[in-house]
């Protein structure tokens, strides 16, 4: 023990504990197209559309290849047919355009959806389920850190339809544009993440008998993915939101089905990359409900849902 | 189980009978300079040409006829003793062998010499020692188990940052660890970038790879039996190192001089201590470290009884702030008593107490907070018996009970202030086993040691099982129904029979060949499925639901020893395995906090194949090893890869590895390993499209792992250079060393993961997106360190 200094004696080495990243070009298996139907329909006003067209060799960068020449409905369970139309401006895009004020859909009623397209014909289903209401939006500036000084994000807070099993897509509108980076996708199974997690609302028994509703509001981290996720040219984040900007948060009802759906799109898209690759889950297709009536004709892919939707705006003002 | 017992006991009785008139020659083997007890280190009878190995704690027994024999008692590195024994009663003869320190320090890692003529029948093992793991370049100077175990044949991992390791085509949660007989459920400090244990307290390190004895079981792929120093019997001793990223200081000594010591090893990160004073985060109540304490404590009662306490207790800490942060660790505890009957029955009854927990908390205030846990915890009783009928047999009989608790999450959610308790229901289970197996020498050159286990295990309520729909396999299926259990009630049961199976011909003295057949049972699974596995994956029992994992596998070795002095060794040895009931994900799968987990889990077979090589030179100023693997291991889950054989994520082809120690001169010494793999297996998509705005990924032939990643390769060196010995004339009492290294000398980038996505520019809707692929490198660049050890 003569020499305790030794112990204090050690160099700090070069401590590089960094992740690289490189974008590469590699060779991939080939496949023949195929055809994907995006048909989200929901009882907003206006017209209402399902796009039609074909998968892509994966580094093909250009838009997908429209399908033409199909026959698009949807039909209800009172059998009302709504014929969608191929848009002449838009090949792919088939439109149905309401009457007066009419709407599409109405909260309980099922849905079927029928693809008549390249000699195959395809169905799907999908049910109307209930929606809650936004109750308030806020923006909060965030604690200063080192590296985001002067953050301000929103949240929204809204509450759960009472009962289990109530599936919701949470869609974000900064100042009139879709937030649609795979980042943002934001849903909910009842308030939370799934079915085993119980964040519902629910009636009760009190001590002395009685029932009492108790309402559920969306966990945090579902109230605050409404916000964009941008850099700058520098690849720093910038604030998702300054004094003047608007949002509008809406929330579509969506199925179980379409639930599981967006949460694989999700998993399967949003890669941050870095550190959280070591907690990635392998590539797996995303399911689908686009069934081909003929078990042995060519599949299908994409989604069909008929979405109840509400929504607010909210400007921020300083 | 009347079977068994009648097995037992007609073996035990036909053996004994031949066993009269001979007597008993017992006693412990121990290191002179500290006390430690030697295991694996042999004694050979010249008059007959058989002997003995000492067992884990040191122990050894032979049973001959009266007449006068030399014995020879040796152990790797140290100098043997001889003895001549005049054979005419039971005589007890404890010997300690001096360590060779004035020969240059050489690396030991398989005690294996002169044991070709005893009565070794292992094969599929490895053992390796404390100094040669000091001894290996490794990640920022830190001397790591886990690490060094992958430059081993058969073992390996997907990439640093990974926790945990492979073994023989097997998941990580197959490999069961034991450190002084307590499992250790995770075996990581950040992720997986360090081991849990600290390498100042462990004495030795064991990997069953096949052929597993009769008294392990619980998982498929491997055993790793980790023990501990006892701590040193002779003298005070303080050993400790400044690293990179740690700091250790460990302390060991006699309570009683001989007859009762202690070790106390600690290690904590520090760069946190070093970077508060710059980092707000840390400031404000936020922490970034990992430590652990392991205690051990041994009292020799009287020539006859022994006893241990040993603790383990390691944790990380991540925390954002006072209120949010997550944090993991294992604690574990065994207490165990050597007895000796007589000569030839000795026993140890081992109880543990072992815990995984982890723990998260979100939230900014009381109003929206998120607190959840989840643990694993077991209490373990272990009688086992070792009864040495005479030179040629070795009986090994005992039990096992294991008491698990199971908390897969204690959660409760704040929103807004109405609290929702999310917690999944505890589960209760019970292993209980028996074994038997004997270790017989047929003749000179044939021995075999056959065994059979049998386990049973329990699932105990209160608890609600749930029957879930039948669907497409490879999707999500829902429950249709549940049923309620009560306190103590019994849910699921399953016993298995788990045979075993070595044999060792003895070509000549130098050679040997050598097989196994084995089945393994594994009731805990654990759940997983992201690349690299996590602090936050958790254990699952049997159920209703899962049925226990179980595995039969087929082994063949050759092994020989080569040079004038025995000094090279080299093995070849196959294994086939096939596993039943693998567990498998689908697509979307939910893992944590789901009461419903079961409907997203699916099961399938797996099997593997391989061929391990593997030569090494053991003594000599230049000594190391080359080792290399060619296999392959696959699943097959009715709902994945058009329910085809798929390669698992750790399926690597090729897998070389060499390291390779030399002394320069007296001070310093110069050690270097170099890895080569072949990519592990990913999934690459053929196709894209676009859904909502959002591109997606997709294979059109539904193929799962159908690329292989590109080659992983990487060189680490490190220098050592030896402290002096004298300081003015006189010799210096302590010794110290420096280790200066550099793990990745030559910067290979290499690939972890590809990953595809969409640019992360936002589109306007209606514009084409494009897509992109990414190679991902964990580390980048390479990785300089430098260490200061220290024992006084």
């Amino acid at each position: 023990m003569k020499s305790p200094i030794y112990i204090f004696l050690f160099l700090v080495s070069g401590f590089v504990f960094q992740s690289c990243e490189t974008k590469i070009n590699p060779i991939l298996e080939t496949a023949d197209p195929i055809l994907v139907v995006d048909a989200w329909v929901t009882n907003k006003p206006g017209k209402q559309t399902i796009i039609l067209a074909k998968s892509q060799a994966y580094f093909d960068n250009t838009l997908p290849p429209p399908v033409s020449g199909a026959v698009v409905t949807v039909t209800n369970d009172q059998n009302k047919v709504f014929l969608f139309n191929e848009d002449v401006a838009k090949p792919g895009n088939y439109v149905w355009k309401p009457v007066g004020s009419e709407v599409f859909g109405v909260i309980g009623n099922s849905y079927k959806l029928s693809v008549q397209a390249e000699g195959e014909k395809y169905e799907a289903t999908s049910h109307m389920g209930p929606v809650s209401k936004v109750d308030t939006i806020k923006f909060k500036k965030n604690e200063s850190t080192q590296q985001n000084p002067d953050f301000y994000r929103a949240e929204f807070l809204a509450k759960d339809v009472i009962g289990r099993g109530d599936t919701y897509w949470i869609r974000t509108y900064k100042n009139g544009i879709y937030l649609n980076k795979p980042s943002e996708i934001n849903i909910a199974y009842d308030a939370g993440f799934n079915a085993g997690g119980s964040f519902f609302s629910r009636v009760e028994k009190t001590t002395d008998g009685r029932d009492t509703t108790i309402f559920v509001d969306f966990i945090p981290p579902i109230r605050g993915r409404i916000n964009p996720n941008d850099k700058d040219a520098n690849d720093k984040s910038v604030s998702p939101y300054v004094p003047g900007d608007s949002v509008y948060v809406e929330i579509n009802s969506i199925t179980v089905a379409a639930f599981n759906y967006l949460n694989q799109v999700s998993i399967q898209t949003n890669r941050p990359g870095g550190f959280s690759e070591l907690f990635a889950r392998p590539i797996a297709n995303v399911s689908t409900n686009i069934v081909n009536i003929n078990p042995n004709g060519k599949r299908a892919l994409g989604f069909f849902n008929v979405a109840a939707v509400t929504g607010l705006g909210q400007k921020f003002n300083k | 189980m009347r079977f068994l017992l009648t097995a037992f006991l007609s073996l035990s009785f036909s053996i004994i009978s031949l066993s009269q008139n001979k007597f008993t020659i017992s006693g412990y083997m121990k290191d002179a300079a500290n006390g430690e007890a030697l295991i694996g280190a042999t004694v050979y009878i010249k008059e007959t040409g058989t002997g003995g190995i000492t067992n884990e704690y040191g122990f050894y027994s032979i049973t001959l006829p009266p007449s006068n024999y030399n014995l020879h008692y040796s152990y790797v590195g140290y100098a043997p003793v001889s003895k001549g024994v005049e054979l005419a009663k039971n005589e007890r003869i404890d010997i300690e062998l001096t360590p060779e320190a004035e020969q240059l320090q050489e690396v030991v890692v398989q005690a294996e010499i002169e044991q070709a003529n005893v009565q070794n029948l292992e094969m599929s093992t490895n053992k390796l020692d404390i100094k040669t793991i000091q001894r290996i370049p490794s990640f920022l100077g830190e001397a790591d188990l886990i690490r060094s175990l992958q430059l081993l044949p058969g073992v390996s991992t997907v990439g640093e940052g990974a926790s945990g390791f492979n073994v023989r085509g097997g998941s990580v949660g197959q490999n069961l660890i034991l450190l002084d007989e307590a499992p250790v459920y995770n075996s990581s400090h950040l992720l997986g970038f360090f081991s849990v244990f600290n390498p100042d307290a462990v004495k030795d390190v064991k990997l069953y790879k096949g052929a597993i004895p009769a008294r392990y079981g619980g998982r498929l792929s491997s055993l790793l039996d980790v023990r501990m120093k006892e701590g040193n019997s002779k003298k005070m001793e303080v050993t400790g190192g400044i690293g990179t990223i740690f700091s250790r200081i460990a302390v060991e000594g006699p309570l009683i001089k001989d007859k009762a010591s202690f070790i106390v090893a600690v290690r904590r990160s520090y760069i946190d201590i070093l970077a508060t004073p710059f980092v707000k985060l840390l400031q404000d109540g936020g922490a970034l470290n990992f430590y652990d304490i392991t205690l051990k404590a041994n009292y020799n009662i009287n020539p006859k009884n022994r006893v241990y306490v040993s603790g383990y207790f390691g944790r990380d800490n991540f925390k954002f702030d006072k209120n949010q942060g997550f944090s993991w660790g294992n604690a574990t505890s065994t207490l165990r008593w050597n007895h000796i009957f007589n000569d030839r029955l000795f026993s140890n009854f081992t109880a543990v107490y072992s815990n995984y927990d982890y723990s998260l908390q979100f939230g900014r205030d009381e109003k929206d907070s998120f607190k959840w846990n989840s643990l694993i915890s077991n209490y373990i009783l272990k009688p086992q018996f070792t009864y040495f009928i005479n030179s040629n047999n070795e009986l090994n009989f005992g039990a096992e009970a294991i008491y698990y608790n199971f908390q897969p999450a204690n959660a409760v959610g704040v929103s807004n202030g109405v609290s929702t308790d999310v917690s999944i229901p505890k589960k209760y289970n019970l292993e209980t086993s028996l074994y038997v197996s004997n270790s017989q020498k047929i003749s000179h050159t044939f021995s075999v040691d056959y065994g059979l286990r049998y386990s049973f295990f329990n699932s105990y309520g209160p608890d609600s099982t749930y029957t879930y729909s039948t669907e497409v396999p490879g999707t999500r299926r829902v429950p249709i129904s549940v049923k309620q259990y009560k306190s103590g009630e019994v849910i699921a049961s399953y016993g298995n029979f788990e045979p075993r199976l070595s044999f060792k011909i003895q070509a000549t003295p130098t050679s040997s060949l050598k097989g196994s057949y084995n089945r393994m049972v594994q009731y805990l699974h654990l759940i997983s499925n992201t690349t690299a596995s996590n602090p936050l994956d958790v254990w699952n029992p049997s159920s209703q639901n899962i049925k226990p994992q179980l595995s039969d596998q087929y082994t063949l070795g050759w092994f020989k020893d080569l040079g004038s002095a025995r000094q090279f060794e080299m093995s070849v040895e196959g294994y086939l395995r096939y596993n039943q009931n693998q567990v498998d994900y689908i697509n979307g799968a939910s893992l944590l906090i789901n009461r419903y987990l079961e409907g997203d889990l699916l099961s399938g077979q797996g099997r593997a194949y391989g061929l391990e090589t593997y030569f090494q030179k053991k003594t000599g100023r230049l000594t190391g090893w080359i080792s290399y693997t060619l296999a392959k291991t696959e699943l097959k889950v009715d709902g994945i890869n058009r329910n085809d054989w798929y390669p698992t994520r750790y399926n690597q082809t090729h897998n070389l590895k060499i390291a390779a120690f030399y002394e320069i001169n007296k001070r310093w010494s110069f050690s270097a390993n170099f890895v080569y793999t072949s990519g592990t297996p990913a999934t690459f998509p053929t196709s894209r499209y676009i859904s909502q705005g959002i591109l997606i990924p997709y294979n059109a032939n539904d193929s799962r792992n159908n690329v292989t990643l590109p080659a992983y390769h990487r060189l680490d060196i490190s220098f050592r250079l030896e402290g002096k010995k004298t300081k003015n004339g006189k010799e210096r009492k302590n010794t110290d060393y420096w280790v200066f290294g550099i793990y990745n000398l030559y910067a290979r980038q290499n690939p972890f993961s590809i990953y595809f996505s969409q640019s992360d520019s936002r589109v306007p809707q209606g514009q084409a997106i494009s897509s992109q692929a990414t190679q991902l490198s964990i580390i980048g660049s390479l990785v300089p360190s430098i260490s200061y050890n220290f024992k006084f």
